[in-house]
């Protein structure tokens, strides 16, 4: 065995963690009359959850490394329709757009997108129309999705149209038209930090089967929609399209030619509208009360914005704590990775501003890796 | 009873949003949980002590230290951790350490006001 010395022992430990506690707590399981199917569910669910943490290497077993495997050439898949749409996506956008600013396609990481029009590609954020949906009112659209799916984000069409967001468990994300209301623009938080897509185009109902991505145009906040009915010929016409062609990569081009009316329509009506407007993220809980929202956050807005005029409300505490101690770098120096160490002592001493540890069992996380020790001895100056 | 010290790391953490998750589908009971991450503990404390056996030295300058309830919590920056196989620098590192001596010590600050 002593080619093994050099292996990590990390992976086995934790299988046999896993094991040791499966096991133990099956009898527990059985007594609460929860079934086995539980159990192995837990069993999978923490497997899955280190696997995807990546702070273990070598861990999966041979299933998963099967599904690993299945899951790279999905998203390399995915990555090269994204490709695809981006190149469609550019062309378009160079024959009928050439006031607007470029767009910014978003790599499946989700980042932010600093310029005006986004195309928001991400493997977890997927596009269904939902053709059953677009006709019936809220309630009903809501009513007859699948259980468990709550509407998550309201947004707005260029046709003052509301289309409701909704989150299926699995990630999916159904857009559904809802009857012409308020103009209402409302931002909300993604999972993920990135700022939520403002949807103006009506996504129009695709016949054919459900793509696996689509784009999804998006603008920031500081362009309202307008009211509607100028870009209504425009609207209609990319739903006639979007309806006659590929699910996808046609919406997403017809979507954009709308969109570049739109938006040069946008501003003037925005700076009308501007009261509504919603700046930046801050209200950023995704709550299906439209309306309340928006009202309470119209009121925080203006106070804010009369105090400083700026967009961040926060300016004026600076000066307040500017002058305490230096514990807040520390929570900003290091947010990815805090590398810790959790063990216990045998023998800490110091001499003078010399200190000796004696360490031992222990796991750390360095660099987003774990590590562990049966001892570990260290030295450091304070 | 042991430590229950390494429920925040990469293993008890992934554990404990599993259970988390269970909970929320409504799959098994809070009380339940509770139970498997005892189990943990005493799993994981165990395994630590008897199935591993590997020495890391390391060196770096103390930020800060606390000493609180038998526990021992560091900060040290630009530390550079040392096995046989590899090396691994930080800029920075928590260090949380429970007391390690023996049993009689760890239970000794347990309830102490109750009179057995």
């Amino acid at each position: 065995m002593a080619s093994s010395a050099n292996s990590n022992p990390v992976p086995k430990l934790y299988k046999s963690v896993i094991e040791d506690v499966i096991n133990e707590v099956r009898e527990l399981f059985l007594d609460e009359g929860v079934d086995e199917q539980v159990l192995l569910e837990l069993k999978t669910l923490w497997e899955n959850k280190l696997l995807q943490s990546k702070a273990v290497e070598g861990f999966h077993t041979e299933e998963q490394a099967a599904l690993q495997a299945a899951q790279q050439q999905q998203q390399v898949q995915q990555q090269q329709q994204v490709q695809q749409q981006v190149q469609q996506v550019q062309q378009v956008q160079q024959v009928t757009q050439p006031a607007q600013a470029q767009q910014v396609i978003l790599p499946p990481q989700q980042q932010q997108a600093p310029q005006q029009q986004v195309i928001v590609q991400d493997s977890k954020i997927l596009q269904h129309m939902s053709a059953t949906g677009m006709s019936a009112a809220a309630t009903a659209a809501t009513l007859a999705l699948p259980t468990g799916v709550t509407p998550y984000q309201q947004l707005i069409t260029s046709q003052g149209q509301i289309l409701q967001v909704v989150r299926a468990p699995n990630g999916a994300q159904y857009i559904i038209q809802q009857p012409q209301q308020q103009i209402l623009l409302q931002q909300q938080m993604q999972p993920g930090g990135v700022q939520a897509p403002v949807i103006q185009q009506v996504l129009a109902p695709l016949q054919g089967g459900l793509p696996q991505q689509t784009g999804v145009i998006i603008q920031p906040q500081q362009i309202v929609l307008a009211s509607g009915n100028k870009v209504q010929g425009n609207t209609q016409v990319m739903q006639a399209a979007a309806l006659t062609q590929q699910p996808g990569q046609a919406a997403t081009a017809q979507v954009q030619q709308a969109q570049g009316a739109a938006a040069t329509q946008g501003p003037p009506q925005a700076q009308q509208q501007a009261q509504m407007l919603q700046v930046d993220g801050a209200g950023d809980t995704s709550s299906e009360e439209d309306e309340d929202e928006e009202e309470e956050y119209d009121e925080d807005e203006e106070e804010e914005k009369d105090k400083d005029g700026g967009e961040d409300g926060q300016v004026e505490e600076e000066p307040l704590n500017s002058g305490d101690d230096v514990s807040d770098e520390e929570d900003q120096e290091l947010f990815d990775t805090e590398n810790v160490v959790v063990c216990q002592y045998d023998k800490i001493h110091r001499s003078k501003n010399k200190w000796k540890f004696h360490l031992k069992d222990g796991i750390m996380n360095l660099n987003g890796r774990d590590y562990v020790f049966s001892k570990a001895i260290g030295d450091a100056e304070w | 009873m042991a430590y229950q010290l390494y429920r925040n790391t990469t293993l008890g953490n992934s554990l404990q949003e599993s259970l988390d998750e269970l909970i929320q589908t409504q799959q098994i009971t809070p009380q339940l949980a509770l139970q498997v991450l005892l189990q943990f503990d005493k799993a994981i404390n165990t395994a630590l002590a008897n199935r591993v056996r590997n020495r890391v030295n390391f060196r770096g300058s103390l930020n800060t230290y606390r000493f609180c309830d038998n526990v021992w919590t560091f900060v040290l920056n630009d530390v550079e951790f040392r096995e046989v196989t590899d090396l691994v620098k930080v800029d920075k590192v928590k260090i949380v350490a429970c007391d390690g001596k023996s049993e009689s010590t760890q239970n000794k600050n347990d309830k102490w006001w109750v009179i057995k």
